[in-house]
């Protein structure tokens, strides 16, 4: 599935997290829990849409996304940098 | 037409249409029906987490603190009776303060279930501290001595304190002008529901920041092998915290949308600028209060720079959290993104039947059997 960033785009492999693949590609992406409860992670969507396996119990807007538990329905569009944008 | 508090109201009612705070006080507590089932979920997810402060080995860290250097040990110490101070705040406070105004049976038992937990936090500090000093009441006698800590304890039990204070008279004289001990006092329902949006707020603040800086500070020791049985117990504490602090953040959200109860949104509005205020002057606090950690040289990995950095970092974080506008421009980014990992959930324990894996739930088993199931008994 490919995710789209605020300065690049990548492609999320089958077997991780959003939050894993936007580690892996150099994204500046906040974490506590990884498990959907804490809500540090949340980002912005702003295309697309996802899915929870389990409905993560953090609160979030309308327009955000947990990176730690979501899966991507389709390719999307998420407003975060890469750390070396910073 | 205001409601009296009472253990159990007689008046036969919706609970499904009562708002999270300030309707009928709650009769039945059911929990077949929700009105927000977030906090149920919240519940199970606090009970799955139970720990108990003697299951962690603090052994280590008794000879750990005794080697480390004076300016360290005065760290340490300090940042044990600043976590002691909150803890003593949040083990009572949500249930003096809420319990009294709260509408819906989820709502009531989440108060609870989370104000509990807080109890073992403070017991967790007293294993800590008879571990490691020979006197544990040095340690807390300074609680209330210690001006640096003083300050603090005023500003995060004030709200709470004011909410009580106002909603007995609410409760007792109700809405209108009294006259009370010589003097004129006058109680208004939208003043209440302020005074409960604002210490909704500054408890948000306490488990968002206040605790996030202690938490830096056991992490920080342990990030060198040191006083690791200490940060082995602040770890589940965090776990726990998260929790809450998601738990407060669902109740802004919910008042600031108004749909439970749209006088609370106007409450919102109206304390809009004053939020932002609490923010920004618990984030100073916080700043000073590590100057004070560090006032005799720095530890290693942590020092008032980095710190005071966090501190903006965090606080921007947790305004967005609930819906404020950031104050710190600048703090884009984590000073010390190795606390992170202390924080991951997963990462606490290993045995399932322990405390670590959330989904571990006694009593969570597969009770449907198929007749292929049987396929291979023979009588």
């Amino acid at each position: 599935m490919q995710v789209f960033t605020r300065d690049t785009f990548f492609e999320l492999e089958e077997d991780e997290s959003l939050l894993e693949g936007l580690e892996r590609t150099g994204h500046h992406v906040e974490y506590q829990c990884r498990s959907g409860y804490c809500g540090a992670c949340r980002v912005k969507l702003k295309v697309g849409s996802v899915v929870y396996p389990k409905p993560p119990l953090a609160f979030l807007k309308r327009d955000e996304i947990l990176p730690c538990c979501c899966r991507p329905a389709e390719p999307i569009v998420i407003n975060v940098p890469l750390k070396s944008k910073l | 037409m205001k409601m009296k508090y009472s253990t159990f109201s007689q008046t036969d009612n919706n609970q499904m249409r009562e708002p999270m705070f300030l309707g009928q006080p709650v009769n039945v507590a059911r929990y077949d029906q929700q009105k927000y089932p977030i906090f149920e979920k919240l519940i199970e997810k606090q009970l799955s987490f139970f720990w108990r402060p003697e299951e962690v080995d603090v052994s280590q860290d008794r000879i750990d603190f005794r080697n480390l250097p004076d300016h360290e040990k005065h760290i340490f110490l300090s940042n044990l009776k600043y976590q002691t101070l909150l803890d003593s705040i949040q083990g009572r406070s949500p249930n003096v303060a809420f319990l009294p105004l709260v509408s819906i049976p989820e709502l009531e038992t989440w108060i609870e279930t989370w104000s509990f937990s807080e109890t073992i936090h403070s017991r967790s500090y007293t294993h800590i501290i008879r571990n490691i000093v020979n006197d544990p009441a040095v340690v807390f006698d300074d609680i209330v001595r210690n001006r640096h800590i003083i300050e603090r304890a005023g500003d995060i039990s004030n709200y709470y304190d004011e909410l009580i204070q106002y909603g007995n008279l609410y409760n007792q004289f109700g809405e209108g002008t009294h006259q009370l001990g010589g003097r004129s006092v006058t109680i208004e329902r939208f003043e209440l529901k302020k005074k409960l949006y604002m210490c909704m707020m500054s408890v948000n603040v306490l488990e968002a920041i206040r605790f996030y800086v202690s938490f830096a500070c056991s992490f920080a020791f342990a990030e060198r092998r040191l006083m690791e049985g200490n940060a082995k117990i602040i770890r589940l504490i965090a776990r726990d915290e998260a929790l809450h602090l998601t738990g407060t953040q669902h109740i802004l959200n919910i008042m600031q949308e108004g749909v439970d109860d749209p006088e609370m949104a106007e409450v919102a509005q109206a304390c809009h600028e004053q939020c932002i205020e609490l923010f920004r002057h618990a984030a100073e606090q916080e700043k000073q209060w590590a100057e004070y950690l560090f006032k005799d040289g720095s530890m290693i990995g942590l020092n008032y720079s980095i710190l005071s950095q966090y501190v903006e970092y965090i606080t921007n974080l947790r305004m967005n959290a609930v819906g404020l506008e950031p104050i710190f421009p600048k703090s884009t980014q984590n000073p010390i993104p190795w606390i992170n990992a202390w924080l991951v959930s997963d990462n606490v324990q290993v045995a399932p039947q322990e405390v670590e894996v959330s989904s571990y739930l006694v009593g969570q088993i597969d009770s449907e059997v198929s007749v292929e199931d049987l396929g291979e008994f023979e009588l």
